[in-house]
């Protein structure tokens, strides 16, 4: 924040003589001046000669000040921008029934029935159509994720991902998470179907434009050969995908990020919807507390298999581990408050993932604990079913909804 | 003249006072965790628990009934008719849930007992504005009054939340004059949200001897100095929830080891507080002058344990555990969701 001196030209009342008083009272900055009580420093300018202009000096701070929080909202205000601008994106998911449209229901409260229906869905018996289905969002009879999630990935919302890394046994680089291609697809189907924009985060040279193409393929039904090539060009020009290894390189695409979207706010044409960062796990990882082997070894653990050069990465890692030692959850917490700003001010959906590792006695748990854990507004825990191409989705934490819930969903082979 | 004398004699006997008192500042929360002790103006309340605790929730649920009215058209509501303030320090709060929540409470109040209709409504939360329905546009009426009682800041960091409470005294006063009501609740989810970031403040290597470094503790002591002086002005009382953001052995080894190899000023509190009855035992981790702000403290735990009730059919229930730490109370309540988002007491068997 700026020093008094910097806040002279354009506020003559923070003048020479305010500023001596200040300093003599050690504020110098208007950060100092948050930290000081400010009664007991109007207390001592009475003691001024120049008491009137050091109030009025202090009054002045008071009004910068007022300008450095957000906004003050009443819960109609919040009302109308969860309304107009944060809406839910269809991650694409298609449970393989027939995809006649339905209406869902904008927000059932009673879970229950929504894991009634998935029941009775799995039954292949549809006649649950009748009660209900009144509400505004339009989805595909299959599209079970989505009813799970109550609409899909909310703008404005920080979901994660939780999955198991591929085991160390398999030496197979081509075995590819359920949580990457979770975010491939939905990544595939927010360009494809909702034209937005979106920007991949990758960290494990996970991200794989052939697969994203395979499905859109799948995706778009248009029969005409031109117009679906020129819809998938357009759909794929969409994606960005930024290729981070460090946490530090992840604070810089995101301040680029946040001062791109500020500065074209007004632009309709550049409209990120979707910001995928996938893994988030192993960006934090290094950079987190314990001992600094553990650190590594837990990074090791969750990128090791996947093609990355990591004697560069283990040098460049050990050399951070070293800086930034004990700062890990102020830097994991710190990315936390930068993506659900970003989510927040931009009507993005943040998807983050979050690879798990061996806890003690066998169990394995997410990567991050639990300061990580108040963090997302969504978490959902994925896992391949074994010996199968389905994989299945629970809710470990929704604000509208008990945990604890499942639906299965297929990732398409490819 | 005399009303002044009257005033300044100001004697009363114990009677006379409890009852002026009880009328001013109804005192109980008859919601659970909450029901168990009086609470008044100028209590600092802590409820302190786990993610997935059903703090955020417990919160959104004193809100509603602060800012329903008592009575409206005829309908009684029972709420307060109050303002409420909300800092989301966790910047996660989600106003559709309160909006849903707030509208079920209505819907309630009003005994619509058709369960289709019931339905129908619940389904409609999200456009309300769509049916030309009497009844549901009077309802519109109330909900959007209500909701505007509802007063909120989200803080990403520190700072914000500083420059926030630096400036809420103006703020309670303007809106207190625009409402003609006060606020009744403070409430801040959660409190140790920045505390990581915090904790990593260094001081500045070149430092001028009466300059404030940042850091926790002076952090922590800004807040309670401000909230101090604001309650003075403001009588209210605060809820702030506080997240067990330390979590089983392993990381608490981890963060002792952490802080005597830095020597972080914060050693000290740095300790576990366990129940004598072990229930619900956490990791205090705020410093000091906050703890001693504190009046009230709840801990609350999900049990993992699930409690079925029929209600038209059979619905599955989260099971949560509460105590009360501070001032210490033997028992231990269960409590539970209900779809509608009430909050209901179990027994304990």
């Amino acid at each position: 924040m700026a020093p008094l001196k910097s806040l002279e030209r354009e506020y003559p009342i923070i003048d020479s003589e305010f500023q001596n008083f200040c300093a003599s009272h050690g504020i110098f900055s208007v950060e100092d001046f948050l930290i000081n009580d400010l009664y007991e420093l109007a207390a001592l300018a009475e003691q001024q000669p120049t008491l009137e202009r050091l109030k009025e000096g202090i009054t002045q701070v008071l009004g910068i000040i007022d300008n450095q929080h957000q906004p003050w909202l009443n819960g109609m205000d919040l009302l109308e921008d969860a309304l107009r601008n944060k809406h839910f994106l269809s991650t694409g998911f298609e449970g393989g029934t027939e995809a006649s449209k339905v209406m869902v229901a904008f927000i059932n409260l009673d879970g229950n029935a929504v894991h009634y229906r998935f029941e009775r869905l799995s039954n292949r018996d549809h006649d649950w159509t009748e009660r209900q289905l009144v509400g505004p969002f339009v989805l595909t009879f299959g599209v079970r994720l989505d009813l799970l999630l109550q609409g899909g990935f909310r703008a404005g919302q920080l979901t994660e991902l939780v999955g198991p890394s591929s085991s160390g046994k398999t030496q197979c680089t081509d075995e590819v998470f359920a949580e990457t291609q979770f975010c491939l697809q939905t990544a595939a189907n927010v360009a494809v179907k909702h034209m937005g924009r979106v920007v991949y985060l990758d960290t494990g040279n996970s991200f794989s434009p052939q697969r994203i193409a395979h499905f859109m393929e799948l995706i778009s039904d248009l029969h005409f050969k031109q117009a679906k090539h020129k819809i998938l060009q357009k759909a794929m020009s969409n994606i960005v995908c930024h290729s981070v290894f460090d946490i530090f390189a992840m604070f810089d695409v995101l301040c680029q990020l946040e001062c791109d979207l500020r500065s074209q706010m007004d632009r309709r044409d550049y409209l990120v919807q979707l910001l995928i960062v996938d893994s988030v796990s192993s960006l934090i990882t290094p950079v987190l507390g314990g001992s600094g082997s553990q650190g590594i070894n837990t990074w090791m653990y969750v990128t090791g298999f996947r093609k990355l050069d990591f004697v560069t990465g283990i040098c460049h890692i050990a050399s951070l581990l070293k800086k930034y030692m004990g700062t890990g959850r102020a830097l994991m917490i710190s990315a936390g408050f930068l993506l659900k700003k970003l989510a927040h001010e931009h009507n993005l959906a943040v998807v983050v993932t979050n690879h798990t590792v061996g806890g003690e006695g066998g169990a394995s748990k997410p990567a991050l604990g639990e300061s990580w854990k108040s963090v997302p507004h969504v978490r959902l825990l994925v896992s391949r079913n074994r010996g199968s191409s389905s994989c299945s989705v629970s809710i470990l934490k929704h604000p509208s909804m008990a945990s604890g819930k499942a639906t299965e969903f297929v990732i398409s082979e490819f | 003249m005399a009303a002044e004398k009257g005033w300044i004699q100001g004697d009363e006997s114990g009677k006379e006072m409890l009852s002026r008192v009880l009328t001013e500042w109804p005192p109980f929360l008859l919601l659970p965790p909450f029901h168990r002790l009086p609470l008044r103006v100028g209590n600092v309340v802590e409820l302190v628990g786990p993610s997935l605790s059903a703090k955020t929730h417990i919160l959104i649920q004193v809100a509603i009934s602060c800012i329903l009215p008592k009575e409206w058209n005829g309908v009684h509501y029972g709420g307060l008719g109050r303002l409420v303030m909300f800092l989301d320090l966790d910047c996660r709060f989600d106003i559709s849930c309160l909006a849903q929540l707030l509208k079920l409470r209505i819907i309630q109040a009003n005994g619509s007992s058709s369960k289709v209709h019931w339905d129908q409504k619940v389904g409609n939360l999200g456009t309300c504005h769509a049916k030309g329905n009497s009844s549901i546009a009077y309802d519109e009426e109330l909900f959007a009054l209500c909701l505007r009682r509802f007063l909120y800041v989200r803080c990403y960091d520190s700072f914000e939340f500083l420059a926030t409470l630096k400036t809420l005294c103006f703020r309670l006063q303007k809106e207190r004059e625009a409402y003609g009501i006060s606020v009744h609740f403070l409430m801040i989810d959660s409190i140790g949200a920045f505390h990581w970031v915090d904790r990593a403040c260094r001081p500045l290597p070149h430092e001028v001897n009466n300059r404030k470094s940042l850091s926790l503790q002076s952090v922590s002591e800004t807040v309670v100095q401000e909230m101090r002086k604001l309650l003075l002005v403001h009588p209210m009382v605060v809820i702030a929830t506080k997240a067990t953001i330390i979590g089983d052995k392993n990381s608490t080894k981890e963060v002792k080891w952490k802080s005597r190899k830095l020597s972080t000023p914060d050693t000290s509190y740095s300790e576990d507080v366990k129940s004598n009855t072990q229930h619900v035992p956490y990791h205090e981790y705020m410093p000091s002058v906050w703890q001693s702000f504190v009046t009230h403290r709840i801990a609350v735990r999900p049990t993992g344990e699930h409690s079925t009730i029929t209600q038209n059919k059979q619905v599955q229930l989260s099971v949560y555990l509460s105590q009360w730490l501070l001032p210490p109370l033997k028992f231990l309540d269960k409590f539970a969701l209900l779809p509608d988002g009430s909050i209901i007491l179990q027994q304990i068997d």
